[in-house]
C-alpha cells in the first residue's frame, strides 16, 4: 500500500515535470513582448531593457527554464506579470476560494444527488424516478452561465434571498475580518469562532454552488440511480430478500456500499471537471477564486502565472485521481492492492 | 443519522435569510465598483488604475484644475511657488503643520527624499521628472528644483503618477512594504484593509490638513468587480455608488434608470491611427491624405462609439490646453481620396496596405471594417492584423514588420499638449512610441521649443505647438478619429462630484451623499 502510494507520486513528479516543460516553451514561443505588461502602459526604451534583464528574457530559452526549474524546488513561482505580485502568494488565496467552492458544490451533489438516486431506483418508473430524471437531464443540459445568470435575477433581482456577487460582504468584511488558517472562509470562521462571518460566507456560497453543482448533480443522480438498479439485481440481494431481510437492511446495508463504487469514481471526475467549471461561476458570481485569474493571465500572456496555474492543476488533478483510488480500497476490500489487480 | 445531519445543514443553508445588510447606501460610507484590484501600492512605482485610490490617499505638491476653471493650478501640499527668470529654478513653499498618515512631519526633506527616491527607482512614470538635477531643501518649508533644462515643474508636480509625497520613514521600509497594503501619505483617506482581489477600505485621516467640516464620507470601500453586467446590477440596486465597467449598451438603459446618474465628459483620451510614413505605399503624403478622406468620421464617432466620443482634430484632444482650434480638417470624401491616389501615381494593384489593432477592441474592429469596406470602394485593398498589444507593438516598432497604419490610444502622463507630441511625432533613433516612423526637423525644433517655455512663457509654447499640430496634420501622419469621452456611472444621491481629466482617481474627500 504504502509502495504503492510512493510509486504514484514519483509518477505525480514526472508528469508535473512533463507539463512543465510543455507550457514553458508554448507559452513562450508566442509572439509578443510579455514585458510591456510587466512595465506598465507608457514605458521608456530604458525602462524595457531594464526589465528585460530583470526578469531575465535576454536569456536563452533553456537557461530560462533551468532558472525556473531551481527556483520551483524553492517553491518560488516567481512574480506575476500582469498583477507585480508572487504567483505562489495569489494561487495559495485563489485555490483557497476555489477549492471551497467546488467542494461545497460537490457535498450538495452528494447530498441530494444519491437519495434522489436510490429513491429513484426503489420507486422505478413511478412519478419520482420521472421528476428526478426530467431535473437531472436539465440539470446537464442548461449551461451554467445561464443558470448562473437566472439564479441571480430570480434569488437576488427578484426576491431578495441571496446577494449578488463575491464570497463574503463587505461590511463583514471590514467589521469581523476572517482569519486565515485555511484559505477556507466556512471553515476558517467556525474555527475562529466568528459567527457574523460564517452566515455571511454560508450567504454568498448558496447560489454559485448550486450552479456550480447541477451537472454534477445530475450525473450523481444517474449514477446512484442505475447502479443501485443493477446491485438490486443481484442474486445475494434477491436472497437476503427472500430470507425476509427488511428492506431498509437490504438498501442501506447491503447495496448502497456496493453502488457507491461507481458514484464515488464519477464524483472524483467530476472534482477536476469542476476545477474548470468553476471558470465560468467564478466570473458570473466575481467569486475570488483561480478561474478568473486564470483566464486573464492566458489572455495576457503572463508566464509566470500561467505555469503556476498549469501546474497547480496538474498537482490536483493527481492527487484527486490517487484519493479516488484509494478511496476504492477502503469501500471495496476485494479491490486488495489498487493498481497492481492484473 | 450522518446523512440526515447533512441534510439538516443543507436545509440551514437553503433557509438562510440574505440578512445581511449590505454596505452600499450607508450614510457614511462610500463604495466604488473598482475593475482590478490594486496593482502598485508602492506612489513611487504605480502607474495604473490603482491612482482611483491613490489620489485620496497621497498628494502631490500641485492638483491641476478641472477644465473651464480661472486658474491651471492651485496649491496641494505647496501653498505657492515660483520659477527663476531662466526656468532653472523652481521654488516651493510648502503647507505648514501637515502630518503623514504614520505621525511623521510633512517638510521640504520629505519631498526631497520622495521625489529622488522616484527617480532613482526608474519605475513607472519617473521620468517625468528627467529635467531635475538636483532637489534642494532651503528650509523647512522650502524646497528648490534645480534643473539641467527647462520644464514645467509646477505641471508636473501636478501629475498623478510619480509625484506623491510620501513618509521618507514609510519608503524606507521599502516597495515591499507598500505592496503588503500598506500606505503613509497626507491625503484626507488612509487604508484601513486590504483584502486581496475583494476589496479595500479606505477610513478617514483624522489629522487631516483640510479637516472634516461640512459633509464627508468616514469611510470607502473600493469592491472589486470584474464582471460588467454585475456592476451595472450593483449600481442599479445602489449596492455600489460608483460603477467604473459598463457595456456601451447598457448605457441608455442607466441613463433612464431612477437614481442612477450617467456623466460622459471629454476625456484627455484619444484614438487614432498612425500611419506608417516611412513603408510603401504610405510613406507618399498623398496616399496619406487619401487614408485620412477615405474615413467616416460622423459614422465611427456616433454608430462605433455611440456618441461617446467627438470627432478629433489633430494629434492633442480638444479640451487638453495648448491644442490649437484651427487645424485643417479632412472629412469623408472617397472622390477626394480616389483623386489624391490618382495624383499619387501609384497603380491600384499596388495598393495593398496593412492595418493592425488590438483584436480585444470592439471599437478599432469596428473602425478598421469600415475603412476596409470604404477603401475597398475606391479599390485600395486593406488587410486587418488583429493581435493583442505586446504582439502588435512589437512589429509596429521594427520598420520590417510594421504595418501601414496602427491603433493608438494616447493619454498624458501629467497636464501637459507636449506628452502627444513627444510621445508619438517626434524623432525618434529606435521606435518606442512614434510608429508613424515620423521625422520632421521642423516639428522636432517645434517641440523642444515649446517644452522649453511651458515653465517660463506657456503663451510662447502654445504657439510653438500649434504651428506643429498643423505640420502633422497635414502631413497626415495619423487619422485623427476621436476624442474618447469619459464615462462617470454613479448614484445621484452621491453629490459633489466633478470630472478631473488629469485625474483617473475619484476625489472622495469632496464627495457626500444627500
Amino acid at each position: 500500500m504504502k509502495k504503492y502510494v510512493v510509486k504514484r507520486l514519483a509518477f505525480a513528479l514526472l508528469v508535473l515535470a512533463g507539463v512543465s516543460v510543455i507550457i514553458f516553451f508554448v507559452s513562450r514561443v508566442i509572439p509578443g513582448s510579455p514585458v510591456a505588461m510587466w512595465v506598465g502602459s507608457k514605458p521608456t526604451q530604458e525602462q524595457l531593457d531594464a526589465a528585460n534583464k530583470e526578469l531575465g528574457f535576454d536569456k536563452p530559452l533553456v537557461t530560462q527554464y533551468l532558472i525556473y526549474l531551481k527556483n520551483l524546488a524553492k517553491g518560488d513561482l516567481g512574480v506575476s506579470l500582469r498583477t507585480h505580485r508572487k504567483v505562489s502568494e495569489e494561487l495559495a488565496k485563489r485555490w483557497a476560494a476555489t477549492f471551497e467552492l467546488v467542494t461545497v458544490s460537490i457535498l450538495i451533489a452528494l447530498v441530494v444527488g444519491l437519495p434522489v438516486g436510490i429513491l429513484s431506483a426503489t420507486h422505478k418508473d413511478k412519478p419520482i424516478d420521472h421528476v428526478s430524471r426530467a431535473v437531472s437531464i436539465s440539470g446537464v443540459a442548461v449551461p451554467i452561465f445561464w443558470l448562473g445568470m437566472t439564479l441571480q435575477l430570480l434569488l437576488h433581482g427578484g426576491l431578495d434571498w441571496f446577494p449578488l456577487q463575491g464570497r463574503i460582504d463587505s461590511q463583514v468584511l471590514i467589521d469581523h475580518p476572517v482569519a486565515t488558517i485555511t484559505g477556507f472562509y466556512l471553515f476558517d470562521s467556525v474555527a475562529t469562532g466568528n459567527w457574523p462571518a460564517f452566515l455571511s460566507a454560508m450567504d454568498h456560497m448558496v447560489l454559485p454552488a448550486i450552479t456550480l453543482s447541477s451537472a454534477a448533480l445530475a450525473v450523481v443522480t444517474r449514477m446512484s440511480r442505475s447502479s443501485m438498479l443493477a446491485v438490486l439485481r443481484e442474486d445475494y440481494i434477491q436472497t437476503s430478500m427472500a430470507y425476509g431481510v427488511s428492506t431498509r437492511d437490504i438498501l442501506y446495508k447491503y447495496a448502497l456500499k456496493n453502488a457507491m463504487i461507481p458514484t464515488v469514481t464519477v464524483v472524483g471526475l467530476s472534482y477536476g471537471m469542476m476545477l474548470g467549471g468553476s471558470f465560468l461561476v467564478e466570473s458570473i458570481f466575481d467569486w475570488p477564486g483561480l478561474g478568473r485569474y486564470t483566464t486573464l493571465s492566458i489572455q495576457t500572456n503572463d508566464f509566470p502565472a500561467i505555469m503556476g496555474v498549469t501546474i497547480l492543476f496538474a498537482l490536483t488533478y493527481i492527487l484527486l485521481n490517487l484519493m479516488v483510488d484509494l478511496i476504492y480500497y477502503f469501500i471495496d476490500p476485494r479491490i486488495k492492492t489498487p493498481g497492481t489487480s492484473g | 443519522m450522518k446523512k440526515k445531519l447533512l441534510v439538516l445543514c443543507l436545509a440551514m443553508m437553503f433557509a438562510l435569510p440574505a440578512a445581511v445588510l449590505g454596505a452600499g447606501g450607508a450614510k457614511d460610507t462610500v463604495v466604488f465598483a473598482a475593475y482590478g484590484d490594486i496593482k502598485d501600492w508602492d506612489p513611487s512605482v504605480a502607474f495604473s488604475l490603482e491612482v482611483v485610490m491613490l489620489v485620496s490617499v497621497y498628494e502631490p505638491l500641485v492638483w491641476y484644475n478641472p477644465p473651464g476653471s480661472k486658474e491651471l493650478l492651485r496649491p496641494a501640499l505647496a501653498t505657492s511657488w515660483e520659477t527663476s527668470d531662466d526656468g532653472l529654478t523652481w521654488t516651493f513653499h510648502l503647507r505648514k503643520g501637515v502630518k503623514f498618515h504614520d505621525g511623521e512631519p510633512f517638510n521640504a526633506a520629505a519631498v526631497k527624499y520622495s521625489i529622488d527616491r522616484t527617480m532613482k527607482m526608474k519605475k513607472g512614470a519617473y521620468y517625468v521628472w528627467s529635467a531635475v538635477k538636483e532637489i534642494k531643501v532651503v528650509d523647512d518649508d522650502t524646497v528648490q528644483f534645480l534643473l539641467k533644462e527647462p520644464a514645467p515643474i509646477d505641471l508636473i508636480a501636478s501629475s498623478q503618477y510619480a509625484a506623491y509625497i510620501f513618509s521618507p520613514k514609510a519608503g524606507e521600509k521599502g516597495t515591499d512594504w507598500f505592496m503588503q497594503g500598506n500606505a503613509a501619505g497626507t491625503g484626507p483617506y488612509k487604508v484601513d484593509s486590504w483584502e486581496k482581489s475583494q476589496q479595500v477600505v479606505l477610513k478617514k485621516f483624522e489629522d487631516y490638513w483640510g479637516g472634516w467640516d461640512g459633509n464627508h464620507f468616514d469611510r470607502v470601500v473600493l469592491k472589486i468587480v470584474l464582471e460588467k453586467s454585475t456592476q451595472v446590477q450593483m449600481i442599479k440596486s445602489g449596492e455600489a455608488d460608483f460603477a467604473s465597467l459598463a457595456p456601451v449598451d447598457s448605457l441608455p438603459g442607466l441613463m433612464k434608470t431612477a437614481g442612477v446618474e450617467v456623466i460622459t465628459p471629454k476625456s484627455w483620451q484619444n484614438s487614432m491611427f498612425l500611419i506608417n510614413t516611412r513603408k510603401f505605399p504610405t510613406d507618399d503624403p498623398k496616399i496619406r491624405q487619401a487614408l485620412s478622406y477615405a474615413w467616416d468620421y460622423n459614422a465611427v464617432v456616433n454608430s462605433i462609439y455611440n456618441g461617446l466620443a467627438t470627432i478629433g482634430e489633430g494629434p492633442i484632444p480638444k479640451t487638453m490646453w495648448g491644442h490649437n482650434p484651427n487645424l485643417p480638417k479632412y472629412e469623408f470624401n472617397l472622390k477626394k481620396a480616389e483623386q489624391l491616389i490618382k495624383e499619387s501615381g501609384i497603380p491600384k494593384d499596388k495598393l495593398k496596405l496593412t492595418l493592425a489593432y488590438i483584436g480585444t477592441s470592439q471599437e478599432y474592429e469596428n473602425c478598421a471594417q469600415l475603412l476596409q469596406a470604404n477603401l475597398a470602394k475606391i479599390g485600395v485593398q486593406l488587410e486587418l492584423l488583429p493581435g493583442p498589444w505586446g504582439t502588435i507593438w512589437e512589429k509596429a516598432k521594427n520598420l520590417d514588420t510594421a504595418p501601414n497604419l496602427q491603433s493608438m490610444t494616447w493619454w498624458p502622463t501629467y497636464p501637459t499638449p507636449n506628452d502627444w507630441l513627444l510621445g508619438m511625432f517626434k524623432t525618434e533613433k529606435k521606435a518606442l512610441f512614434n510608429l508613424s516612423h515620423y521625422s520632421n526637423l521642423k516639428v522636432d525644433t517645434l517641440i523642444d521649443e515649446g517644452v522649453k517655455m511651458e515653465g517660463i512663457d506657456r503663451d510662447a509654447a502654445i504657439k510653438a505647438y500649434g504651428i506643429a499640430q498643423k505640420i502633422i496634420v497635414e502631413d497626415a501622419a495619423a487619422i485623427f478619429y476621436a476624442d474618447i469621452a469619459a464615462r462617470t456611472i454613479k448614484r445621484a444621491s452621491v453629490q459633489g462630484y466633478v470630472y478631473n481629466p488629469a485625474y483617473n482617481g475619484l476625489f472622495f474627500y469632496q464627495l457626500y451623499r444627500k
